[in-house]
């Protein structure tokens, strides 16, 4: 999986979340490291969202509403993608870590 | 909103343009508030979207728009609602497809890209420079009405006398062909302003209607007016727009203050334009204040604007029949006539065969860079057969496969161009600081977008030529291949071959013509360079001197003048000798008539040829190091009484005046409108007068007490190298007249060379395209005949195994190479004589048909073929035939 869309999922897996704002809080978890550009960004929501892994949502009642907003959420597959990326990851993380013992 | 905000969603909207509409449709608007929210946060924590901003946003959609375009598999879920964005999408790929080809086989690619740089290289300089001689419209207003003004004498032996001035003021007022005219007659003075030390400068003496025919208006003041341009007329001055700015720093109150010219008084009434530079580089602008009554000769440059419809040869019929009706008056007017050209015709007309030439050289070595760009893909295609092959069984059509192949052309095109342009471009720019001097100042080089289309027309134009030949056979041949399996292999290469061959046969027949050409102009150029001007032209520091003013009225104090100023030259250390002349060889023209006495009187259309008048000084012919075959030099006693005016003449003089022969000394001459006889006293060698590549007029010498000239050219013959001594000749001139300035200062030798400066620049052009020709025509050869040993290896092992010997091989693959040689020689000879005429007209001492020449380059190119070929046939006949077949 892409690195910038394993993030993507991340940061919906807190809440639901316009592009600004999964910006925004990507910029945060990775500590500056990870910018996604607009263009980008927003290939990458379609591209998540023809798989399925995430879908569009109404804005939550207490955001003031703009229409240009568009809200983004995890589906179940989504979820379980993740969960599974993030177990697949572990995996490697431990893997890593035998061969640094050896 | 900030102002900046939403001026940066505007650009930012039309960014995402790039972007297929499909995804734009569907997230854009989403897009453009994110960039709204990216710009408010940077704006809040008080960083502007700079450019590295900007820099990431653009490139964030670029990147991501070839990707998105690109995707695998788009092609399948999208139909093809819009054609322009899979071209798009496509065609990126294409130039993909075609940098991955490249870095495969990094030589190939350098190979082609290198020969494009060369052959664009010499496209954009040749192009540079004749774009600025012949296509540029001239820096004025309506410029395709502008004609050049002037009179021609056959009789005097004369093609430009230039105007007279009462001929002037009778077209002025006679004419029906012109709108305007106007005229203009340069000079110099020496320019003293409040203050300061005299300074020479140029000046130009022009009819008050100049300005009108140009269309120029003062940036500044005024122009003269007529009432202004009469004998004897106030004394007024315009200066020039870069005199304004560099001497007077701009400033607005220049109008109404005073200079003095030559010791005149002279009140500046305006500051002329700009664009009058492109007339004339004077720094100050006089009224021409000539006298319709008097004499004055022939010496008026004059420009005039064609009435909407008259051709120029209209416009001379006009000026002519007014001319004629002057006849009465003036009976010069019987012998003269009025010349209309365009512009460019007159100043640059004799270099139109040269450039042609030269452009057509580097449209050779194009040519022959394309057929070898086209071999080696060729050669290529072989090798890609696997790649194509694969492709057609993905379902690609042919066409896809021609642009891709295209594409690859394209691409190494491009980028040979890229560098050929930045190349060509240095090296014109070191022709153009030439040439600026040798030209009209309207004649200027800047980049204009005939050159940016020149440029990308031959990049296109080689790309396709080199390409298209290539990837039709590959698109064709490796389908038919892959349904086929390997066995048409044979045949395939086979027609490749044939293809190779053909473009082989062409390069060598190109080269030809041009190793021709270029052979007969450096011929041409080293024979000038031979032949003797006549004078020695080494250790000369020349300059001119204008001594004007009260101080210097009258013969007899100029005589003065000079007489000290030559002995002062004389005692200075590191000088051998010192003369001074109206004109000193390439100095100039002052043309006189003359009648010799006792010879029979000359029939109405007789030629009376023109004869170049020089006063000089004595030790002028010591000086210059001319010979006299006899008689004399002069002496003070000279001109000093009626009896005694003296002439020395040289040998065309001789030739033409006394075609009798017999002994010339003695015998006395007369110039036409002067009541003196000159005795000759001696005869002088040719000099080359107007230089080596211009034909002798006949000429005499007069001493400086018989007819004082105004402007003098002083000719100092130095011990050591001659600028070293301009130091000490300033001061000894400071110390006679501090308020005179030497000017046109130089040496000999410089004067020299820059006479002869473009046809060196043209011989060098010509020889470098040649070589390059010449490297690239027998690379080509090299290339197709090597490439055939390897085609032919199990071939020619079989005759070997079945025992052909090694010479025979050896004369096969020769014979075949020999062949191509030949036959494009063959051609090419045909062509070059086609193209003879051509260059015949910028030779000057050689024959077109010179035999040596020709001779010699076809053998050199025969030579060369040979040994090209003599490689790949040794090696084929060095093959181990059992080897070889084993390893097939």
């Amino acid at each position: 999986m892409k690195p910038q869309w394993l993030q993507i999922l991340l940061a919906l897996s807190q809440r639901e979340l316009h592009g600004y704002a999964i910006q925004r809080a990507v910029l945060e978890s990775t500590d500056g490291h990870m910018t996604l550009w607009p263009a980008m960004l927003y290939r990458s929501l379609e591209a998540l969202e023809t798989e399925g892994l995430i879908r569009a949502v109404a804005a939550p009642a207490d955001e003031p509403p703009d229409e240009r907003r568009q809200y983004y959420g995890l589906t179940k597959a989504g979820r379980k993608r993740l969960a599974e990326e993030a177990e697949l990851m572990a995996r490697w993380v431990s893997v890593a870590r035998r061969a640094g013992d050896r | 909103m900030s102002e900046s905000g939403s001026r940066g969603v505007r650009v930012y909207r039309v960014l995402l343009h790039l972007l297929p509409r499909r995804f734009r449709r569907d997230r854009g608007a989403a897009m453009e508030r994110l960039f709204l929210d990216m710009v408010r946060e940077r704006t809040r924590e008080g960083r502007s979207p700079g450019i590295g901003f900007w820099g990431r946003v653009v490139w964030d959609t670029i990147d991501q728009a070839v990707r998105e375009r690109v995707r695998p598999g788009r092609a399948a879920d999208t139909p093809r609602s819009s054609r322009g964005e899979t071209m798009i999408g496509s065609v990126a790929a294409d130039v993909r497809s075609a940098a991955r080809s490249m870095a495969r086989q990094p030589m190939y690619a350098m190979l082609t890209v290198l020969m494009m740089t060369l052959a664009i290289a010499g496209n954009a300089a040749v192009f540079r420079i004749f774009n600025g001689l012949f296509l540029r419209p001239l820096p004025f207003e309506d410029p395709e009405e502008l004609v050049d003004l002037d009179e021609t004498a056959p009789q005097w032996n004369l093609t430009y006398t230039g105007i007279a001035y009462p001929d002037l003021v009778a077209w002025r007022e006679g004419n029906r062909g012109l709108e305007g005219l106007g005229a203009y007659s340069a000079g110099s003075a020496d320019l003293v302003r409040a203050g300061e030390r005299a300074v020479h400068v140029e000046l130009v003496r022009a009819t008050y209607d100049l300005p009108a025919v140009l269309r120029l208006e003062p940036v500044l003041g005024r122009f003269f007016t007529a009432e202004e341009d009469i004998p004897g007329g106030p004394g007024v001055a315009l200066l020039s727009w870069g005199f304004w700015q560099d001497q007077e720093g701009g400033r607005s109150d220049v109008p109404g203050t005073t200079i003095r010219l030559s010791g005149r008084s002279y009140e500046v009434i305006g500051v002329m334009p700009p664009a009058a530079a492109f007339v004339t580089d004077a720094s100050v602008w006089v009224p021409l204040q000539d006298d319709v009554a008097a004499f004055t000769g022939w010496y008026l440059t004059g420009i005039g604007r064609l009435s909407p419809g008259v051709t120029p040869a209209a416009a001379r019929e006009d000026l002519l029949r007014v001319h004629r009706n002057l006849v009465e008056k003036r009976s010069f007017n019987a012998i003269t006539s009025p010349v209309v050209s365009r512009m460019r015709d007159r100043y640059l007309g004799s270099l139109r065969a040269g450039s042609s030439v030269l452009l057509g050289s580097v449209a050779i070595v194009l040519l022959i860079a394309c057929a070898n760009i086209a071999g080696l893909m060729l050669a290529r295609s072989l090798v890609r057969g696997r790649e194509m092959g694969i492709r057609v069984a993905m379902g690609a059509t042919t066409g896809r496969i021609v642009r891709q192949l295209l594409t690859e052309s394209l691409v190494l095109s491009a980028a040979g161009a890229l560098l050929g342009g930045l190349l060509g471009l240095w090296v014109s720019s070191i022709l153009v600081g030439h040439l600026r001097q040798q030209f009209p100042p309207w004649v200027t080089f800047d980049l204009d977008w005939r050159f940016l289309l020149f440029t990308a027309g031959a990049t296109v134009g080689a790309a396709f030529l080199f390409g298209l030949a290539p990837a039709l056979q590959s698109a064709r041949v490796e389908a038919s291949q892959l349904l086929q399996g390997t066995s048409t292999r044979a045949s395939t290469t086979g027609s490749r071959r044939r293809t190779m061959r053909v473009l082989v046969v062409a390069e060598v027949a190109l080269a030809l013509v041009l190793l021709i050409a270029a052979g007969l102009g450096v011929h041409d150029f080293r024979r000038l360079l031979r032949v003797d001007p006549g004078f020695r032209t080494g250790n000369l520091l020349t300059y001119s001197l204008s001594p004007e003013g009260e101080r210097y009225d009258g013969n007899d104090r100029r005589l003065a003048f000079w007489s000290d100023h030559l002995e002062r030259l004389r005692a200075l250390p590191g000088v051998v000798s010192a003369a001074a002349a109206s004109t000193l060889p390439l100095g100039g023209h002052w043309g006189w008539l003359f009648t010799v006495e006792g010879a029979p009187p000359r029939a109405p259309d007789e030629p009376n040829p023109i004869v170049l008048n020089r006063v000089v000084s004595t030790g002028y012919f010591e000086t210059m190091g001319v010979e006299r075959i006899a008689g004399r030099d002069f002496d003070d006693r000279d001109g000093r009484d009626e009896g005694s005016h003296v002439v020395i003449v040289d040998e065309t003089f001789r030739r033409h005046f006394f075609p009798e022969g017999g002994d010339v000394l003695g015998r006395r001459i007369k110039a036409a409108g002067d009541s003196m006889w000159m005795t000759i006293v001696g005869i002088a060698r040719d000099v080359r007068h107007y230089g080596v590549d211009q034909e002798l007029q006949p000429g005499v010498y007069q001493p400086v007490r018989q007819f004082m000239s105004r402007r003098m050219q002083v000719a100092v013959r130095t011990a050591g190298p001659p600028m070293t001594a301009l130091e000490s000749v300033r001061a000894a001139l400071r110390e006679q007249d501090p308020e005179l300035a030497p000017f046109e200062i130089g040496t000999m030798a410089q004067r020299y060379d820059d006479a002869l400066w473009t046809r060196r620049a043209a011989a060098w052009l010509i020889a470098v395209f040649s070589s390059i020709a010449l490297v690239l025509a027998v690379a080509g050869l090299y290339g197709v005949i090597s490439y055939g040993v390897t085609q032919r290896i199990p071939e020619i092992s079989i005759r070997m195994a079945l025992g052909a010997g090694r010479g025979r091989v050896l004369w096969r693959i020769m014979g075949e190479g020999v062949f191509l040689v030949g036959s494009g020689m063959g051609l090419g000879l045909i062509a070059a004589m086609l193209a003879a005429r051509l260059v015949s007209g910028v030779l000057v001492g050689t024959s077109v048909t010179d035999p040596l020449t020709w001779i010699g380059v076809t053998a050199l190119l025969f030579a060369v073929g040979v040994l090209a070929n003599l490689l790949p046939a040794r090696r084929a006949a060095s093959l181990q035939p059992m080897r070889a077949l084993k390893g097939d």
